[in-house]
């Protein structure tokens, strides 16, 4: 059972690496030019529910997107233009 | 005197120029926010010694984070729970966090282990699915959860996706010899908060997203470090953890709603040792005894939240399942063979408020809590929990 998960699990990473590094630069392209609305409904949904901009106040969406970054380990990019959205639509 | 009138007056000039600069810079650069969460609910027990019906909760955990400018940031987070009617307060933990460039962040202080990801990201009951938490994790668990010491993590854009890592170094766990509890000799204990040794645990994560929608991530972790005591004849033990995770959570138009699937596979071994056999274990045991002190534990969970249908109720209803399994070392007196599977139906009030009603099937083989040759031993929980992140 365990082994058959480690590898299983390994055989996936090396399928998607392999995909990955063939379809690299559109890849790369689609990545850089996601939205903050598209990063924050692909992200803020993986670990708990996501929250709706509303939820809190600009200042408010600064701590935790500093928190975010941090506690879900997201990039700074990645967190710039999620707080960019919130902050706009709340 | 005339000392004096220029001190006040500097005073003066400090402080004018201080308000002024507050009002030029207007949102403030400091930030403090109190958050938490906590939960309440009714746990009914069914085991072969009977039925326990009880009340349960009144955990309290209040969060406190502080933000200073872009790059400094502290966060603590307490927590108050009965034991036996007295308050306990615990300190989940308490670190300061430096932003070093986009890449890196250095963080020190009590902090929440990446050793996989339920301890540092699922936990929290307004977070996880279910009331409990997977076989091997809390008390008795074989994966850490917390440790003092400090931290380098951090995420950056790889091939159209990211990676996020983590480095840590913290006084690592300490060695039950068994001079306390004879039952126990061999297990890790991780609640060390005052180093036993001069060396240090070093452990890692590194996790990777496979599709550029972010909807998965696959991550590795080891924790190692000696956890004997230094002097006695456990020093040279050596303990060496890993970790693998899976994470995909996805929004399915065909399902019309969201598919959340979660794993983790933990794997524990120390390097073999003696062990002095209590009292009564004397007739049982030679002496002095040792074994292969091997432990594993997994989790694979599955939800699914309708959450693109109309109807307002069914939308907030969510379906969840999980298995969990734990094995002991062989020949240890906590040796034992568990697991259980979990079902539950959650009703989402918020997205931080839920009310949930789970059932929990538990099968132990063995176990230090067990009776002598007791077999098979299963236990059956109904919780019904309100959570609330706040
Ligand atoms: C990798 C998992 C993970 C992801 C992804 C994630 N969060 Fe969180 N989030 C957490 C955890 C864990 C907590 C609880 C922190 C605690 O209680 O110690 C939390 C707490 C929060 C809170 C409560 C306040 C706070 O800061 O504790 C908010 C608001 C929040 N998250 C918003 C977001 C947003 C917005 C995103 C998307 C940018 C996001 N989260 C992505 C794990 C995650």
């Amino acid at each position: 059972m365990k082994k058959l998960i480690i590898m299983g699990l390994l055989a996936f990473s090396f399928v998607s690496l392999g995909i990955l590094t063939t379809g690299c630069t559109t890849q790369r392209e689609i990545a850089a030019q996601k939205s903050g609305a598209e990063l924050w409904a692909q992200n803020c949904i993986r670990c708990h529910n996501i929250p709706s901009p509303p939820s809190y106040t600009d200042v408010e969406w600064e701590t935790i997107g500093l928190h975010m970054e941090m506690r879900a380990n997201m990039t700074s990019e990645q967190i710039t233009k999620i707080v960019e959205f919130l902050q706009a639509a709340n | 005197m005339i000392m004096k009138k220029v001190l006040l007056l500097l005073l003066a000039v400090l402080l004018l120029g201080g308000n002024m600069m507050a009002q030029e810079s207007k949102p403030g650069k400091t930030q403090f926010m109190v958050r938490g969460y906590g939960f309440a609910g009714l746990n009914y027990l069914n085991n072969a010694d009977g039925t326990d019906v009880s009340y349960v909760g009144s955990a309290f955990a209040p969060i406190f984070m502080f933000k200073q400018g872009d790059r400094f940031f502290f966060e603590a987070e307490l927590e108050f729970v009965l034991e036996k009617n007295q308050l306990e307060i615990g300190l989940e933990y308490a670190n300061l966090m430096y932003v070093l460039n986009k890449y890196l962040m250095v963080r020190a202080g009590k902090f929440l282990l990446p050793f996989g990801t339920f301890m540092e990201r699922l936990h929290p009951s307004w977070i996880n699915r279910l009331s409990s938490k997977p076989l091997g994790f809390g008390h008795d668990g074989i994966a850490p959860s917390s440790g003092i010491g400090v931290e380098l993590r951090g995420s950056a854009p790889i091939g159209g996706t990211t990676i996020n890592y983590s480095l840590y170094m913290t006084n690592g766990p300490t060695l039950k010899d068994g001079s306390v509890e004879p039952d126990e000799a061999g297990m890790l204990n991780f609640e060390n908060y005052i180093d036993n040794n001069i060396n240090k645990a070093v452990g890692g994560r590194v996790g990777f997203f496979p599709l550029h929608n972010n909807s998965m991530e696959i991550g590795a972790s080891f924790f190692t470090g000696k956890p004997g005591d230094k002097g006695s004849v456990y020093e040279d033990v050596t303990s060496f953890l890993w970790a693998l995770d899976f994470s995909y959570v996805q929004q399915i138009s065909a399902l019309k709603g969201v598919l959340d699937i979660k794993a983790q596979y933990n794997h524990s071994q120390v390097s073999d040792a003696f062990y002095t056999a209590g009292e009564e274990e004397r007739d049982t045991l030679p002496d002095s005894y040792t074994f292969n002190n091997l432990s594993s534990a997994y989790y694979g969970q599955i939800s699914y939240r309708p959450s693109m249908l109309e109807s307002k109720f069914l939308k907030n209803l969510e379906l969840i399942a999980r298995y969990s399994q734990l094995s002991t070392p062989e020949g240890s007196l906590w040796e034992a063979e568990t697991n259980e599977l979990s079902f539950g139906l959650n009703y989402w009030i918020t997205w931080r408020q839920v009310i949930k009603v789970n059932y929990s099937f538990i099968n132990t083989e063995g176990g230090h809590d067990a009776p002598e040759g007791a077999g098979n031993q299963k236990s059956n929980t109904l919780f019904v929990h309100w959570a609330i992140g706040f």
